[in-house]
């Protein structure tokens, strides 16, 4: 571009140009606007003793006296290493799943099987949390099908979700069963994109299957994965409660008691309108500062982030 | 390359657009909160005097009520216009009324959002007692709902006259302060407070040549032949949700060693359960059957659902349940696997012989379920008090009870018999729920629940001589009538007794399942010390002083 346009009228044009896809771009924005950026206004409760009959700006100041009560708590540290390392661990063994399984079909030459073992991966992402978590229950009970499976190898038969140590392999395995195949979706759609080119010329110099994937596949899907691992890093402190609530009980809740499950119990069901923010808007300045870092680290070493 | 990463994040948007929706479906709010409230201009009526006593009352007002439909129903009528009991209801007294129902068992999360939201329905049928935290004190204080002293005064002779020739209840139905705040949900008959206690396998007992235990010793035994040689898996099976050994709370089997699981009276003095030796010896108990296998293995997890099975299967012997939704719901299970199953109520268990229950399970008098208040956001409130004056009267006692004459009940001899439509529905329906369809008899509401509906109701022997089994304890002594901290010191309150109520749910489970050893128990007490129980008890007495100075 030789000669310089102001902003306004690059944009003018450019607008010109794709109309049609700026129009199919306002439902999202609107949907950020209104659902993302107007509510933060709503976060000011955090300072305050939020009251409804006073609306937002009526309530009274309280300072910082919720987030002090939340890291003064007797549960503050505990809830936070339960999240931590519940958010770590699926980090380290759910993230890279989805990957692998994305180079295994993209291996498979048979396009009907390819077809099918996609649907029937993507399939338990859509099954509703509160039936997965039943499953999960009923499948772990004390003479559940995991445990019978155990008694044919000679082991007793014990309630696993009765077992705080086995609570984080419980809840990632599932994650991993349930969201392995929704996820890769990106990474397939990601390999769809790589030019067939460098294959053939790979194949002229004789490299096989496997170092194709190694040399090929693999660094042309790298960009994404960085995003995905970037994005996956703002959320490291959002252990969904849905699951945790419907899974844990008291003798698990050393392990298994995370930062929305607490907030949960002590926000929600005890009316307890600044707490939950005020803990909501430390886990979000935490999440943040995390997702900065790690695309600030990715656009050194890799050359890749999201901004 | 840039085309991949571009196509990807076009999709990573696209997907939490569809995730984001979806979970905004997911939270299903009161949503018609459109507020038909004609009441703000009404304020002219034709009868300025409020001299208009005889139902149905003259009026086009229009109000919106919010209450969770009863677990009878559910799965029967999905809202409340479909029930004929609130057809009637309102044809009765004359007022519309718009229902917005909270999903069933969700009650009080919905109410936490329909608080927030800041735009209140006219009536609130909740429990402000119980599951509001700060109590019904703060409740008006924050400007939710009205005091209705001067309201009842004036425009609820029924209520009035019923609180003034029972002022034992009426001290319960107010606050510390001396303020109504509800329509009030009574128990009218000592028959009617005692419902729900430990429940046995009598056939069992029989086969086995054993007694009717009544100590923790002959309990032991008695479970131990259950599991031996009647091959029971869970001999000893209870519900845990959302509560380890939920009805523990109320002394089953904790009651033996004279404490329970909250908070209780000795003396003129509070005491909290959980920190007294006694709670140690329970602990005990339970650790040695659970490692025996007397408890079912998956206790800790265990909900109605899973109780009801082991009961129908015939892995479990004994448990702890109502009359109405435990025996009679499992007689009909158990029969079905062994035609000569009887279920049957035990006294609660005692230490020695001939003892007394300290405890057991005893409602008061008011207990604070199925009430209805007024919000401050009707303005003209004389016709809404009027109609929930309507199931104090006599003609509402019999309607709120046992419905409509000649349809779901029929006089025979001065007697209100229930007709065979609620006792042998033809739907199907059993007995509680058919008759939640007609009356609000088997549950709650606002009115004085009458006992000529129990004596029904227990349509079996058994159920009726459990209850008077159950009902020999001393839990009147030592149980707390309804208490409520003040305004400022009820977060402090529920923060501790949230804190505290962790803690002890997981030291019980952790040393019966046998994670952690008995010794642990000690530690937990100090545990609990640091998080101010000592304080928790503070405020406790102070609110039982003012409740005594009433």
């Amino acid at each position: 571009m030789a000669n310089r346009e102001s902003f306004k009228q690059r944009f003018i044009r450019d607008f010109v140009l794709n109309k049609y896809l700026y129009v199919m771009m306002i439902p999202v924005v609107a949907y950020y606007v209104i659902f993302h950026y107007a509510p933060m206004y709503g976060a000011l409760i955090a300072f305050k003793d939020f009251s409804p009959m006073k609306g937002i700006l009526g309530s009274d100041w309280a300072g910082l006296k919720h987030f002090q009560d939340f890291f003064n708590s007797y549960y503050f540290v505990r809830v936070l290493k339960n999240t931590l390392l519940i958010s770590l661990y699926s980090l380290l063994f759910e993230f890279p799943m989805p990957i692998l399984l994305a180079l295994l079909i993209n291996e498979v030459r048979n396009r009907t099987f390819k077809r099918v073992a996609q649907t029937i991966t993507y399939m338990p992402y859509f099954i509703s949390m509160v039936v997965i978590c039943g499953i999960i229950t009923d499948f772990t009970n004390a003479d559940g099908l995991i445990n019978r499976l155990f008694m044919l190898l000679g082991y007793d038969g014990q309630a696993m979700l009765q077992k705080p140590e086995l609570f984080r392999p419980i809840y990632i395995l599932s994650e991993i069963w349930q969201r392995i195949g929704w996820e890769s979706i990106i990474y397939i759609a990601a390999l769809m994109g790589i030019d067939q080119e460098q294959y053939e010329a790979a194949r002229m110099d004789g490299a096989s299957r496997f170092k194709q994937m190694i040399y090929i596949t693999l660094p042309g899907i790298v960009p994404v994965i960085a995003i995905m691992l970037i994005l996956r890093m703002g959320s490291l402190l959002n252990v969904g409660f849905e699951k945790i609530i419907l899974l844990y009980n008291p003798i698990t809740y050393e392990t298994a008691d995370v930062i929305s499950s607490f907030v949960y119990r002590k926000g929600l069901l005890e009316f307890g309108w600044s707490y939950s923010s005020a803990v909501g808007l430390f886990n979000s300045v935490i999440n943040l500062i995390l997702l900065i870092t790690a695309n600030y680290i990715s656009r050194k070493v890799s050359k890749s982030s999201l901004w | 390359m840039k085309k991949v990463l571009r196509s990807s994040l076009i999709i990573v948007l696209l997907s939490t657009l569809l995730i984001a929706c979806s979970s905004q479906g997911g939270n299903s709010n009161p949503s018609n909160n459109g507020k038909s409230n004609t009441g703000g201009n009404n304020n002219s009526q034709t009868e300025a005097s409020g001299e208009q006593t005889g139902y149905p009352l003259q009026t086009d007002q229009k109000l919106t009520y919010w209450g969770e439909i009863t677990g009878n129903l559910v799965g029967v009528k999905p809202t409340h216009q479909d029930v004929p009991f609130f057809q009637e209801w309102q044809k009765k007294t004359g007022v519309q009324l718009e229902f917005i129902a909270p999903p069933s068992g969700q009650g009080r999360e919905a109410m936490n959002v329909l608080l927030a939201s800041g735009d209140l329905p006219d009536l609130i049928e909740y429990n402000f007692l119980g599951d509001f935290p700060g109590g019904p004190e703060r409740a008006i204080k924050e400007g939710y709902i009205v005091r209705l002293n001067d309201l009842i005064d004036q425009y609820a002779p029924n209520l009035k006259k019923y609180l003034q020739e029972n002022p034992d209840i009426d001290k319960m139905v107010k606050t510390d302060s001396g303020s109504y705040y509800t329509f009030p949900f009574i128990r009218g008959d000592d028959y009617l407070k005692v419902f729900q206690g430990p429940i046995i396998r009598k056939d069992w007992l029989d086969d086995l040549g054993l007694p009717v235990p009544e100590t923790i010793d002959e309990w032991t035994e008695t479970l131990r032949a259950f599991k031996e040689k009647k091959g029971a898996a869970a001999p000893f099976s209870v519900v845990s949700k959302p509560r380890f050994f939920n009805d523990s709370g109320n002394g089953a089997f904790i009651g033996a060693f004279g404490v329970t699981r909250g908070f209780y009276q000795e003396n003129g003095q509070i005491k909290f359960g959980p920190a007294e030796p006694g709670f140690k010896e329970y602990l005990n108990l339970f650790r040695e059957w659970y490692k025996e296998g007397l408890i079912d293995k998956n206790v800790a997890t265990a909900d109605m659902k899973a109780v009801d099975s082991n009961m129908a299967s015939g892995a479990t012997g004994a448990t702890v349940g109502n009359a109405g939704g435990g025996i009679g719901k499992w007689q009909p299970l158990v029969e079905g696997n062994d035609p000569k199953a009887v279920l049957v109520g035990t006294p609660y268990p005692v230490l020695q012989k001939g003892d007394t229950p300290k405890f057991g399970q005893r409602n008061q008098s008011f207990s604070s379920e199925g009430t209805v208040s007024i919000t401050t956001a009707l303005k003209n409130p004389e016709i809404a008090v009027r109609m929930l004056d309507y199931g104090y009267s006599e003609e509402g006692h019999m309607f709120f009870n046992f419905g409509t004459e000649g349809v779901s009940y029929n006089m025979e001899g001065g007697y209100p018999k229930y007709t065979d439509l609620l006792m042998k529905n033809p739907d199907k329906l059993a007995p509680a729920q058919a008759i939640s369809m007609y009356a609000r008899g088997s549950y709650n509401g606002p009115f004085v629940q009458d006992k000529r509906y129990a004596e029904q109701f227990f349509a079996l022997q058994t159920q009726r001589d459990a209850v008077s089994t159950w009902q020999k304890t001393d839990a009147a002594k030592y149980n707390l009538p309804p208490l409520t901290p003040t305004p400022e010191e009820s977060s402090e309150y529920a923060t501790i007794m949230n804190d505290i109520n962790t803690l002890v749910d997981e030291m019980t489970l952790k040393i019966i399942l046998g994670s952690e050893t008995l010794d642990q128990f000690e530690s937990y007490i100090a545990k609990m010390k640091s998080l101010k129980l000592d304080r928790a008890i503070e405020i406790q007495n102070a609110a039982l002083e003012r409740y005594n100075n009433r």
